[in-house]
């Protein structure tokens, strides 16, 4: 049970963009080197973030990506929705095609999968980009980032 | 993130092996008809399942499957974690492992996989297997009571 890379490097290219944005667009080659992606890979991904309106770009030789919104104001389940789809432990596609559940089926999701699915949605929704900012800064000695937004 | 086929087939699989234990050793060819899987599938889990120690087998014309320990002693989390591995949402966090990725000392995102591998491990730790039979005869019995009074 993994998440897909497209929602682990998505978080993290997210943080980088909050943490440099500073004002300015962030060009995807210094993501990229930062957090050692490829850009070509985080094209895909910031396409997807710009189309669920996470994100914002500006072409030309100054371009390259803001964010739409402050970071306080964007939670991690957002981001993670975007990327993944809904956060599930189990492929709902799979689970509801075609025959109905069994009542053994029925018992596991109420008791296994649902619970489950509560906590990470939970969890992913208690959490915003800030918070997951101020543990980048923390944890490499930066004293306090200042968002233009 | 999700569970595989496995760990979904497996857990109803000793759901159904659990129910039907007052019948003796059960054979694999009964669970994958009343689960609608096939047969070769099953013997593949049951023999994760064996391995872990969550499953016995005998030989024979009356052989079969039983339950190592009672229901009650097995969790959620024993099946799953012997089908799927560790229930982490990203392999770093299972691993603990420093030398996965060299971003792993400060890596802003590590905190809140863990605390995702925490909670879902909380819940597969905390439903046994006897919870889930004890579900499956409560619906069972409530929807004979229906059909009783249709």
């Amino acid at each position: 049970m993994k998440f897909s890379t497209k929602g682990r490097y998505g978080l993290r290219a997210m943080v980088d963009l909050a943490v440099h944005a500073k004002g300015e667009h962030v060009a995807l080659c210094s993501i990229a080197q930062r957090q050692g992606i490829s850009t070509n890979y985080l094209e895909q991904v910031f396409s997807v973030l710009r189309k669920s309106g996470l994100v914002k770009s500006v072409k030309g030789a100054q371009g390259g990506y803001i964010l739409s919104e402050a970071p306080e104001n964007i939670k991690v389940g957002r981001i993670l929705r975007a990327l993944e789809g809904p956060l599930s432990v189990i492929d709902e596609n799979a689970e509801n095609s075609g025959k109905s559940k069994s009542s053994i089926q029925h018992c596991i999701q109420i008791c296994v999968w649902d619970k489950m699915n509560e906590f990470l949605n939970e969890l992913a929704d208690s959490l915003t980009l800030e918070d997951l900012v101020d543990n980048y800064c923390k944890m490499n000695g930066i004293e306090d980032v200042m968002y233009y937004i | 993130m999700k569970i595989s086929t496995k760990g979904r087939y497996g857990l109803e699989a000793i759901v159904d092996l659990a129910i039907h234990l007052s019948e003796g050793h059960v054979n694999l060819k009964s669970i994958s008809e009343r689960c609608g899987m096939s047969e070769a599938y099953i013997l593949q889990i049951f023999l994760m399942l064996r391995r872990a120690g969550i499953v016995e087998s005998i030989r024979g014309s009356q052989g079969g499957y039983t339950l190592s320990r009672a229901p009650s002693e097995i969790t959620v989390g024993h099946v799953l974690t012997a089908l799927e591995g560790p229930l982490a949402p990203v392999a770093c966090v299972a691993e603990k492992a420093e030398h996965a990725c060299e971003r792993y000392g400060n890596c802003p995102t590590r905190g809140f996989w863990e605390s995702i591998m925490l909670a879902l491990n909380d819940v597969a730790d905390s439903i046994t297997i006897e919870d889930l039979v004890d579900c499956y005869k409560e619906r069972v019995f409530q929807s004979n009571e229906i059909d009783f009074y249709i």
